[in-house]
């Protein structure tokens, strides 16, 4: 089946950008720039859609074939390119995506051809179905676990992997009280807290580069 | 074919393990060259010195082979070193990015942080390096004898901008120096293969084709066995072994890619020659003690076994992974330290040559094993410092045939190692002075071979499926509040019913003090960089 694989979902999807221009700026150039000035991180709006494993957005000028002899097709315009790769189905999580960022969401598609039209989460869905390109040869490279689900394992993950190291020859007495406190804390059956924040690079929110 | 190697044009230091036959004290010179004409003089007036890989013979005219020397001597140079001895800048622009940047340059990616950060090297290291100089020997009294006559190029020449540049880190009050010493270390007058955490140190060398059952050992030093399920066979027999392709190591010579190592035009400037790391690593004896004690206190198996879970091998160098009881790895090492030492005690060429023979077949117990049958790393950790640094087939963990060959991913990450501690350990409990390592790595690519094992194997874990767990002894692991932040898991062992053992807080015991990357010649293009004819034409 294209675009699935197990649970997970491979989105790729071509919007045109109107060709024209503002404030002396290609209107391309102009949602590059909007792109380049996303906040990264937890702070990324794509943190805030549920579900999402990784999403990225690019601008496509042009296709180039780069081999010999090299070739340039000029496209009719410029498209904005938004993948995503998320746990679900298309439906559910464009109409997530909708009501999650839709301020962002009318920012960055104000100048693809034919957004005027979308005012809910419904015509969004339908847009974006019109941009979608089927995959067929989809990797998903995370597990089929909800994002949540996932964060939670990661979370326990590192926080047991801190109490056994914390605990090397504790007495047995000691050892299980201190697990069920840990256990307490840590709530392994609750998904929403405690756990790592979507979009983190770590624990504390430090990134390195 | 049988690979036949031009042993009179390839450089000593390429071939020969120095110490094994006896040159158990060296120094390192660095120059710098203010100009040309100068520095073509001075190299082409040491080239009589240059030790070639040779056989040395007892004088005996119908053996193949030269005199055995009284010192070795041996030559490399920076990107800078031959831009300033004249290289045309085609030569120049084929060499590999890693070399052309130097050390410094690429300290990201070697973890070279904090404490080994290239700010707080030895002065010499901040100045700009052009050529390397090694003399190794028996003796001080030889080492110094070879000094004499390479310093007396210099008067006799005149030669006034070849700089010997001051500047290594010397002992407490003793300021800087000219050079750098080192030195095998010794026990109530003894010498020993140890480093001054006490561990038998530079055991294992690969065995690549040209090399002699003389120059290593192919049993354990080789590649897997490529054919059918011999790879998989008894560590200790021939047949699991086949040796690495000479291209790994030498220059202009097949690799394990089949193909030739991208190399420096013309191909006459590469052919023979090789790339070498010098890196000198202090090592901080005070904390390893301390931590050794403190740590031991609660270890089950005491202080000794959790000292070779560090590295895989117990501290006399004898490995854990085919030697757990330490009584058993004791008599063994006993044995290969007596060997040594007549080894030293030789008189004539021809008792050196018998020593030498006879220490082989003890070493053997050193290399010819690997981790098949300690998968989980129950003997021997998965992270300990020498099943990262050489995983000898063990990468594929048990998933038999995953690769072509047991050993595919990691026969292109093999280096030649070389090099003897510096400096004496004046204070067990002390972080201070000067005393560690002098660290040398030859291989065909910096980037594909030492710098792939330094930053994904010592410093990082994943391959071994340990997360971001650094190498225990030589991971670059930070340290906060005082406490040290390094982990690693000792695996459980099904034999003895051990559970698994988490050790933590590992802090930083070594540090970078200086280093640079060479490239060394073959006698052939030393010529031609002293004549001043290296054509990329």
């Amino acid at each position: 089946m294209p675009n699935v694989s197990g649970k997970a979902y491979g989105l790729t999807t071509f919007c045109p950008i109107r060709n024209g221009h503002k404030e002396g700026m290609a209107n391309s150039s102009l949602l590059r720039k909007r792109l380049q000035e996303l906040p990264e991180n937890e702070g990324s709006p794509m943190a805030k859609v549920s579900d999402t494993y990784m999403a990225r957005f690019y601008i496509l000028d042009d296709a180039i074939f780069e081999s010999y002899p090299a070739r340039l097709d000029r496209l009719q315009s410029k498209y904005l390119v938004f993948t995503s790769n998320f746990h679900g189905d298309l439906d559910t999580y464009l109409t997530g995506m909708w009501n999650s960022i839709n301020p962002i969401i009318k920012q960055l598609w104000a100048d693809c051809v034919g957004f005027e039209k979308v005012d809910s989460a419904r015509s969004f869905v339908e847009y974006i179905k019109k941009c979608q390109l089927t995959n067929t040869f989809f990797f998903n490279g995370s597990t089929d676990e909800s994002l949540q689900e996932q964060l939670k394992s990661l979370f326990l993950k590192q926080e047991f992997s801190k109490f056994v190291f914390a605990h090397q020859g504790v007495p047995a007495k000691q050892l299980l009280q201190d697990f069920k406190d840990f256990v307490a804390w840590s709530k392994p059956k609750v998904l929403s807290s405690p756990t790592w924040k979507a979009g983190a690079c770590s624990p504390d929110g430090i990134c390195i580069k | 074919m049988e690979t036949l190697l031009d042993l009179y044009d390839i450089q000593g230091n390429i071939m020969k393990n120095y110490a094994e036959a006896g040159f158990v004290k060296a120094r390192y010179l660095f120059f710098k060259l203010n100009n040309g004409d100068q520095g073509r003089t001075f190299v082409n007036s040491v080239i009589p010195f240059i030790t070639s890989s040779a056989p040395w013979t007892d004088g005996d005219e119908n053996a193949d082979g030269v005199l055995w020397p009284e010192a070795a001597t041996n030559i490399a140079f920076t990107y800078n070193g031959l831009k300033n001895l004249g290289i045309s800048v085609q030569t120049l622009q084929s060499f590999p990015d890693e070399f052309i940047v130097g050390m410094r340059g690429r300290r990201t990616i070697l973890g070279d942080n904090g404490p080994s950060d290239p700010a707080r090297w030895d002065p010499v290291w901040h100045e700009e390096i052009h050529i390397f100089l090694s003399i190794d020997a028996q003796t001080d009294e030889a080492v110094e004898k070879r000094y004499n006559q390479i310093m007396d190029v210099l008067t006799l020449h005149q030669l006034d901008k070849v700089i010997l540049l001051d500047g290594h880190r010397g002992n407490k009050n003793e300021g800087t120096k000219k050079y750098q010493d080192a030195s095998v270390l010794y026990e109530s007058g003894v010498p020993t293969s140890k480093e001054h955490f006490g561990y038998t140190d530079g055991i294992s060398n690969p065995f690549f084709k040209g090399m002699t059952a003389d120059m290593g050992e192919l049993v354990g030093g080789g590649k897997k066995n490529t054919k059918g399920n011999l790879g998989y066979g008894n560590p200790e027999l021939q047949s699991t072994w086949l040796p690495l392709e000479t291209g790994e190591f030498i220059l202009g010579h097949k690799d394990e890619a089949l193909e030739y190592p991208v190399a420096p035009m013309p191909p006459l400037m590469a052919k023979n020659g090789s790339f070498m790391v010098y890196r000198k690593l202090h090592e901080n004896v005070g904390k390893f003690n301390l931590f050794l004690d403190e740590k031991s206190k609660n270890f089950p198996g005491g202080k000794e076994l959790l000292a070779a879970k560090f590295v895989g091998r117990w501290r006399n160098g004898v490995p854990i992974t085919t030697f757990p009881d330490e009584k058993d790895a004791d008599e063994l090492a006993m044995k290969r330290q007596k060997a040594i030492q007549l080894i030293t005690l030789a008189k004539t060429p021809a008792e050196k040559i018998e020593a030498q023979a006879a220490f082989r077949e003890i070493n053997k117990k050193f290399h010819a094993y690997d981790y098949n049958e300690d998968l989980n790393g129950g003997r021997c950790p998965v992270g300990a410092h020498t099943r990262r640094a050489n995983p000898r087939g063990s990468l594929e963990f048990g998933n038999k045939k995953a690769f072509d060959s047991p050993s595919a991913v990691d026969n292109r990450r093999r280096i030649i190692r070389r090099g003897l501690p510096y400096g004496l350990t004046e204070d067990p409990a002390g972080n201070d002075g000067n005393h560690g390592t002098i660290f040398m790595s030859i291989n065909a690519s910096i980037k594909r071979q030492f710098e792939f094992v330094l930053q994904q194997w010592i410093n990082y874990g994943n391959d071994f499926k340990l997360a971001n767990d650094k190498c225990p002894i030589l991971g670059n692991h930070s340290e906060l509040n005082g406490k040290g932040e390094g982990r690693m898991v000792f695996g459980s062992n099904s034999i003895t019913d051990d559970p698994p053992y988490f050790l933590n807080e590992l802090p930083r015991f070594i540090e970078t003090r200086g280093g640079e990357y060479f490239f060394i010649p073959s006698l052939t293009a030393l010529r031609m960089i002293a004549e001043g004819i290296v054509d990329p034409t």
